[in-house]
Protein backbone atom coordinates (compact mmCIF):
# COMPACT_ATOMS: atom_id res chain seq x y z
CA UNK A 1 0.00 0.00 0.00
CA UNK A 2 0.94 3.86 -0.71
CA UNK A 3 -0.43 6.99 0.06
CA UNK A 4 -0.88 9.56 -2.54
CA UNK A 5 -1.28 12.95 -1.91
CA UNK A 6 -3.90 15.16 -3.89
CA UNK A 7 -4.87 18.34 -3.88
CA UNK A 8 -8.26 18.05 -5.43
CA UNK A 9 -12.04 18.84 -5.65
CA UNK A 10 -13.12 20.34 -2.18
CA UNK A 11 -16.95 19.81 -2.91
CA UNK A 12 -17.89 22.55 -0.96
CA UNK A 13 -15.35 24.76 -2.70
CA UNK A 14 -17.10 24.09 -6.12
CA UNK A 15 -21.01 24.92 -4.46
CA UNK A 16 -19.36 28.66 -3.39
CA UNK A 17 -18.17 29.40 -7.01
CA UNK A 18 -21.73 28.83 -8.55
CA UNK A 19 -23.27 31.02 -5.17
CA UNK A 20 -20.25 33.56 -6.50
CA UNK A 21 -21.25 33.26 -9.91
CA UNK A 22 -25.11 33.87 -8.78
CA UNK A 23 -23.96 36.86 -6.63
CA UNK A 24 -22.55 38.40 -9.73
CA UNK A 25 -25.59 37.89 -12.00
CA UNK A 26 -27.39 39.51 -9.58
CA UNK A 27 -25.09 42.38 -8.81
CA UNK A 28 -25.03 43.30 -12.61
CA UNK A 29 -28.97 43.39 -12.46
CA UNK A 30 -28.97 45.70 -9.47
CA UNK A 31 -30.85 43.22 -7.59
CA UNK A 32 -30.65 42.48 -3.63
CA UNK A 33 -31.12 39.02 -3.18
CA UNK A 34 -31.94 37.52 0.31
CA UNK A 35 -31.89 33.61 1.29
CA UNK A 36 -34.74 32.90 3.71
CA UNK A 37 -34.26 29.82 5.60
CA UNK A 38 -36.58 27.87 8.06
CA UNK A 39 -38.43 24.88 9.22
CA UNK A 40 -41.76 24.11 7.47
CA UNK A 41 -44.38 26.00 8.89
CA UNK A 42 -42.12 28.78 10.04
CA UNK A 43 -43.67 31.63 8.62
CA UNK A 44 -41.32 32.13 5.63
CA UNK A 45 -43.80 32.90 3.25
CA UNK A 46 -46.38 35.11 4.97
CA UNK A 47 -43.33 36.92 6.03
CA UNK A 48 -42.17 37.24 2.38
CA UNK A 49 -45.04 38.48 1.51
CA UNK A 50 -44.86 41.32 5.05
CA UNK A 51 -41.84 42.51 3.79
CA UNK A 52 -42.43 42.90 -0.08
CA UNK A 53 -45.69 44.71 0.84
CA UNK A 54 -43.79 47.46 2.92
CA UNK A 55 -40.69 47.34 0.31
CA UNK A 56 -43.22 47.86 -2.64
CA UNK A 57 -44.61 50.78 -0.51
CA UNK A 58 -41.48 52.44 -0.75
CA UNK A 59 -41.71 52.30 -4.58
CA UNK A 60 -39.38 49.38 -4.84
CA UNK A 61 -39.79 46.33 -7.35
CA UNK A 62 -40.18 43.00 -5.61
CA UNK A 63 -40.08 39.23 -6.81
CA UNK A 64 -39.84 36.30 -5.23
CA UNK A 65 -38.85 32.39 -5.37
CA UNK A 66 -40.22 29.59 -4.00
CA UNK A 67 -38.05 26.70 -3.81
CA UNK A 68 -40.15 23.75 -2.66
CA UNK A 69 -39.98 19.65 -2.53
CA UNK A 70 -43.09 19.64 -4.99
CA UNK A 71 -46.17 21.61 -5.09
CA UNK A 72 -46.54 24.98 -6.43
CA UNK A 73 -48.57 26.42 -3.08
CA UNK A 74 -46.32 29.28 -2.08
CA UNK A 75 -45.68 30.02 -5.55
CA UNK A 76 -48.97 30.82 -5.93
CA UNK A 77 -49.23 32.97 -3.09
CA UNK A 78 -46.39 34.92 -4.51
CA UNK A 79 -48.09 35.62 -7.72
CA UNK A 80 -51.51 36.40 -6.35
CA UNK A 81 -49.64 39.16 -4.65
CA UNK A 82 -48.49 40.23 -8.22
CA UNK A 83 -45.01 39.54 -7.61
CA UNK A 84 -42.69 38.58 -10.46
CA UNK A 85 -41.99 35.10 -9.72
CA UNK A 86 -40.65 31.85 -10.22
CA UNK A 87 -40.78 28.01 -8.62
CA UNK A 88 -37.91 25.32 -7.94
CA UNK A 89 -39.20 22.33 -7.08
CA UNK A 90 -36.21 20.22 -5.99
CA UNK A 91 -37.94 17.08 -6.13
CA UNK A 92 -36.88 15.61 -2.86
CA UNK A 93 -33.67 16.79 -2.56
CA UNK A 94 -34.28 19.14 1.00
CA UNK A 95 -32.49 22.39 0.03
CA UNK A 96 -31.85 24.50 -2.89
CA UNK A 97 -28.46 24.46 -4.25
CA UNK A 98 -26.49 27.41 -6.11
CA UNK A 99 -26.94 25.48 -9.29
CA UNK A 100 -30.71 25.21 -9.27
CA UNK A 101 -31.36 28.95 -8.57
CA UNK A 102 -28.94 29.95 -11.19
CA UNK A 103 -31.29 28.03 -13.88
CA UNK A 104 -34.00 30.17 -12.19
CA UNK A 105 -32.29 33.10 -11.97
CA UNK A 106 -31.40 32.84 -15.97
CA UNK A 107 -35.39 32.73 -16.80
CA UNK A 108 -36.39 35.19 -14.08
CA UNK A 109 -36.97 38.92 -15.12
CA UNK A 110 -34.31 40.21 -12.86
CA UNK A 111 -34.85 43.62 -15.14
CA UNK A 112 -38.08 44.18 -13.50
CA UNK A 113 -36.88 43.59 -9.97
CA UNK A 114 -34.60 45.76 -7.13
CA UNK A 115 -35.27 43.02 -4.23
CA UNK A 116 -35.91 39.22 -4.69
CA UNK A 117 -36.62 36.90 -2.13
CA UNK A 118 -35.34 33.19 -2.49
CA UNK A 119 -37.54 31.08 -0.47
CA UNK A 120 -35.44 27.92 0.69
CA UNK A 121 -36.74 23.87 1.04
CA UNK A 122 -38.04 24.25 4.48
CA UNK A 123 -35.33 22.70 6.63
CA UNK A 124 -33.60 24.11 9.53
CA UNK A 125 -30.92 21.85 8.78
CA UNK A 126 -29.40 20.77 4.96
CA UNK A 127 -29.51 24.54 3.56
CA UNK A 128 -26.79 25.63 6.11
CA UNK A 129 -24.50 24.07 3.85
CA UNK A 130 -25.36 25.64 0.55
CA UNK A 131 -24.65 29.30 -0.09
CA UNK A 132 -26.87 30.53 -2.89
CA UNK A 133 -25.03 33.66 -3.93
CA UNK A 134 -27.55 36.21 -1.99
CA UNK A 135 -26.06 39.15 -0.30
CA UNK A 136 -28.31 38.45 2.72
CA UNK A 137 -29.24 35.41 4.46
CA UNK A 138 -32.11 35.08 7.38
CA UNK A 139 -33.46 32.09 9.61
CA UNK A 140 -37.19 32.04 10.48
CA UNK A 141 -37.95 30.16 13.47
CA UNK A 142 -41.38 30.69 15.18
CA UNK A 143 -41.94 29.96 18.61
CA UNK A 144 -44.48 27.40 18.17
CA UNK A 145 -40.84 25.11 17.34
CA UNK A 146 -40.14 25.40 20.87
CA UNK A 147 -38.04 27.64 22.81
CA UNK A 148 -34.81 25.25 22.49
CA UNK A 149 -34.57 25.68 18.84
CA UNK A 150 -31.35 27.33 18.51
CA UNK A 151 -29.62 24.50 21.14
CA UNK A 152 -30.53 21.57 18.82
CA UNK A 153 -29.55 23.35 15.76
CA UNK A 154 -26.53 25.91 16.57
CA UNK A 155 -24.33 25.83 12.92
CA UNK A 156 -26.89 27.24 11.05
CA UNK A 157 -27.70 29.97 13.94
CA UNK A 158 -23.91 30.43 14.14
CA UNK A 159 -23.56 30.76 10.50
CA UNK A 160 -26.32 33.16 9.96
CA UNK A 161 -26.38 37.29 10.42
CA UNK A 162 -29.93 37.99 10.87
CA UNK A 163 -32.49 35.46 12.96
CA UNK A 164 -36.17 36.30 13.14
CA UNK A 165 -38.28 34.61 15.72
CA UNK A 166 -41.83 34.80 14.25
CA UNK A 167 -45.45 34.20 15.51
CA UNK A 168 -44.84 36.04 18.64
CA UNK A 169 -48.45 36.58 19.01
CA UNK A 170 -48.53 32.71 20.42
CA UNK A 171 -45.02 32.48 22.37
CA UNK A 172 -47.76 32.32 25.71
CA UNK A 173 -50.37 29.89 24.02
CA UNK A 174 -47.40 27.83 23.79
CA UNK A 175 -45.66 28.25 26.56
CA UNK A 176 -42.65 29.18 25.22
CA UNK A 177 -39.85 32.22 26.22
CA UNK A 178 -38.54 33.43 23.00
CA UNK A 179 -35.85 35.16 25.32
CA UNK A 180 -34.44 31.99 25.72
CA UNK A 181 -34.05 31.76 21.97
CA UNK A 182 -32.38 35.51 21.70
CA UNK A 183 -30.22 34.61 24.06
CA UNK A 184 -28.74 31.47 22.99
CA UNK A 185 -28.41 33.11 19.38
CA UNK A 186 -26.65 35.69 21.36
CA UNK A 187 -24.33 32.93 22.58
CA UNK A 188 -23.32 31.11 19.20
CA UNK A 189 -23.45 34.70 17.23
CA UNK A 190 -22.59 37.42 19.13
CA UNK A 191 -22.62 39.70 15.97
CA UNK A 192 -25.85 38.52 14.72
CA UNK A 193 -29.08 40.59 14.49
CA UNK A 194 -32.41 39.10 15.96
CA UNK A 195 -36.26 40.12 15.15
CA UNK A 196 -39.10 39.39 17.18
CA UNK A 197 -41.85 39.63 14.53
CA UNK A 198 -45.67 38.22 14.38
CA UNK A 199 -45.72 38.37 10.24
CA UNK A 200 -49.80 38.10 10.47
CA UNK A 201 -50.08 41.30 12.57
CA UNK A 202 -47.15 42.66 10.78
CA UNK A 203 -45.16 43.55 14.00
CA UNK A 204 -41.81 43.70 13.81
CA UNK A 205 -41.71 43.16 10.18
CA UNK A 206 -40.20 46.75 9.95
CA UNK A 207 -37.08 46.13 12.38
CA UNK A 208 -36.86 43.46 10.29
CA UNK A 209 -36.14 45.36 6.81
CA UNK A 210 -33.80 47.34 8.71
CA UNK A 211 -32.13 44.10 9.93
CA UNK A 212 -31.75 43.01 6.61
CA UNK A 213 -29.90 46.51 5.24
CA UNK A 214 -33.66 47.23 3.37
CA UNK A 215 -35.57 50.17 5.31
CA UNK A 216 -33.56 52.77 3.21
CA UNK B 1 -29.59 14.01 4.46
CA UNK B 2 -28.11 15.60 1.41
CA UNK B 3 -25.02 13.20 1.60
CA UNK B 4 -25.58 11.35 -1.43
CA UNK B 5 -25.59 14.52 -3.24
CA UNK B 6 -21.96 15.36 -1.52
CA UNK B 7 -20.91 11.80 -2.05
CA UNK B 8 -21.40 11.61 -5.80
CA UNK B 9 -19.33 14.93 -6.20
CA UNK B 10 -16.53 13.69 -4.67
CA UNK B 11 -17.14 10.68 -6.93
CA UNK B 12 -16.95 12.24 -9.97
CA UNK B 13 -14.81 14.46 -9.00
CA UNK B 14 -12.17 11.57 -8.20
CA UNK B 15 -12.91 9.90 -10.84
CA UNK B 16 -12.30 12.75 -12.94
CA UNK B 17 -8.80 13.13 -11.27
CA UNK B 18 -7.85 9.44 -12.02
CA UNK B 19 -8.58 9.59 -15.42
CA UNK B 20 -6.27 13.07 -16.14
CA UNK B 21 -3.74 10.88 -13.31
CA UNK B 22 -4.06 7.26 -13.02
CA UNK B 23 -3.11 5.26 -10.40
CA UNK B 24 -1.24 2.03 -10.99
CA UNK B 25 -3.54 -1.14 -8.37
CA UNK B 26 -6.98 -0.38 -6.38
CA UNK B 27 -7.52 2.63 -4.17
CA UNK B 28 -8.50 1.05 -0.65
CA UNK B 29 -9.13 4.52 0.97
CA UNK B 30 -10.14 7.78 0.30
CA UNK B 31 -9.15 10.40 2.63
CA UNK B 32 -11.62 12.99 3.51
CA UNK B 33 -11.69 16.07 5.27
CA UNK B 34 -14.82 17.16 6.31
CA UNK B 35 -15.42 21.09 8.14
CA UNK B 36 -17.20 20.75 11.55
CA UNK B 37 -19.54 23.46 10.37
CA UNK B 38 -21.18 20.79 8.11
CA UNK B 39 -24.51 19.01 9.47
CA UNK B 40 -22.95 15.81 7.54
CA UNK B 41 -23.41 12.13 9.43
CA UNK B 42 -20.42 10.75 8.88
CA UNK B 43 -22.27 6.72 8.61
CA UNK B 44 -24.09 7.89 5.97
CA UNK B 45 -21.72 9.64 3.90
CA UNK B 46 -19.69 6.00 4.29
CA UNK B 47 -22.75 4.28 2.92
CA UNK B 48 -23.61 6.76 -0.02
CA UNK B 49 -19.75 6.22 -0.90
CA UNK B 50 -20.18 2.55 -0.71
CA UNK B 51 -23.15 2.24 -2.65
CA UNK B 52 -22.43 4.67 -5.89
CA UNK B 53 -19.21 3.81 -5.87
CA UNK B 54 -20.31 0.36 -7.14
CA UNK B 55 -19.26 -0.48 -10.55
CA UNK B 56 -16.62 1.89 -10.67
CA UNK B 57 -12.94 1.44 -10.65
CA UNK B 58 -13.16 2.75 -6.83
CA UNK B 59 -15.77 -0.23 -5.84
CA UNK B 60 -14.35 -1.39 -2.19
CA UNK B 61 -12.97 1.74 -1.57
CA UNK B 62 -13.23 3.16 1.79
CA UNK B 63 -13.53 6.58 3.23
CA UNK B 64 -11.71 7.46 5.74
CA UNK B 65 -13.27 10.83 6.94
CA UNK B 66 -11.26 13.60 8.92
CA UNK B 67 -12.90 16.02 10.97
CA UNK B 68 -11.41 19.45 10.61
CA UNK B 69 -12.30 22.20 13.75
CA UNK B 70 -13.03 25.90 12.90
CA UNK B 71 -10.63 28.10 12.11
CA UNK B 72 -10.97 31.78 11.82
CA UNK B 73 -9.24 34.87 11.03
CA UNK B 74 -10.50 38.76 12.83
CA UNK B 75 -11.24 41.24 10.59
CA UNK B 76 -10.31 43.69 13.48
CA UNK B 77 -7.33 42.86 15.23
CA UNK B 78 -6.05 39.61 12.72
CA UNK B 79 -6.39 37.18 14.94
CA UNK B 80 -6.19 33.86 13.43
CA UNK B 81 -6.88 30.31 14.96
CA UNK B 82 -9.44 28.01 16.91
CA UNK B 83 -12.39 29.65 18.18
CA UNK B 84 -14.09 29.04 21.89
CA UNK B 85 -17.70 26.08 22.13
CA UNK B 86 -20.96 26.93 23.41
CA UNK B 87 -21.03 24.14 25.89
CA UNK B 88 -23.39 22.54 28.30
CA UNK B 89 -26.73 20.75 29.18
CA UNK B 90 -29.13 20.93 26.40
CA UNK B 91 -26.69 22.04 23.28
CA UNK B 92 -26.48 18.78 20.95
CA UNK B 93 -23.11 19.75 19.12
CA UNK B 94 -20.14 21.79 20.89
CA UNK B 95 -21.13 24.72 18.88
CA UNK B 96 -18.13 27.45 17.65
CA UNK B 97 -18.82 30.92 18.88
CA UNK B 98 -18.21 32.65 15.91
CA UNK B 99 -16.40 35.65 16.82
CA UNK B 100 -12.81 36.59 17.87
CA UNK B 101 -11.49 35.37 21.02
CA UNK B 102 -8.69 37.90 21.59
CA UNK B 103 -11.05 41.29 21.10
CA UNK B 104 -14.23 39.88 20.20
CA UNK B 105 -14.45 41.63 16.28
CA UNK B 106 -16.31 39.41 13.29
CA UNK B 107 -14.30 36.56 11.82
CA UNK B 108 -14.07 35.16 8.49
CA UNK B 109 -13.88 31.38 7.94
CA UNK B 110 -10.51 30.18 7.19
CA UNK B 111 -11.53 26.42 7.93
CA UNK B 112 -14.33 24.04 9.16
CA UNK B 113 -16.58 24.17 5.80
CA UNK B 114 -14.46 21.98 4.03
CA UNK B 115 -15.36 18.86 2.05
CA UNK B 116 -12.49 17.59 -0.08
CA UNK B 117 -10.25 14.63 -0.87
CA UNK B 118 -6.98 14.68 0.45
CA UNK B 119 -5.11 11.41 -0.12
CA UNK B 120 -5.56 8.29 -1.42
CA UNK B 121 -4.12 4.58 -0.19
CA UNK B 122 -3.12 2.60 -3.60
CA UNK B 123 -2.34 -0.94 -3.26
CA UNK B 124 -0.20 -1.93 -6.13
CA UNK B 125 -2.14 -5.14 -7.78
CA UNK B 126 0.88 -7.98 -7.84
CA UNK B 127 2.70 -8.59 -11.13
CA UNK B 128 0.91 -10.66 -13.98
CA UNK B 129 -2.67 -10.14 -12.29
CA UNK B 130 -5.48 -9.27 -14.21
CA UNK B 131 -7.44 -6.35 -12.80
CA UNK B 132 -10.93 -7.30 -12.72
CA UNK B 133 -11.70 -3.98 -14.16
CA UNK B 134 -10.62 -4.29 -17.21
CA UNK B 135 -11.22 -7.55 -18.53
Amino acid sequence: MHEIRTGFGDVLKRQLELAERNYELLADHGVRAVNVMGAIGSGKTTLILRLAERLRARGLRVGAIAGDVAGDDDFKKFQAAGLPSALINTEDQCHLDPHRVRHALQEFPLAEVDVLFVENVGNLVCPADFPLGCEQEVVVISVTEGDDMVRKHPKIFAQTDVVTINKLDLAEVVGVNPQRLVEDYRRVNPHGRVVLTDAKSGRGVEELLSALGLAE
Amino acid sequence: MHEYSLAHSLLQGLLEHLEREPVSGRVRKVHVRQGELLILSQQALKEAWHILTERTPLAGSELEIERVEVRVRCRSCGYRGPVPRVEGEGWHFQAPVLSCPRCGGRVEIEEGRELAIIALTVEEAPAGEVDPCDS
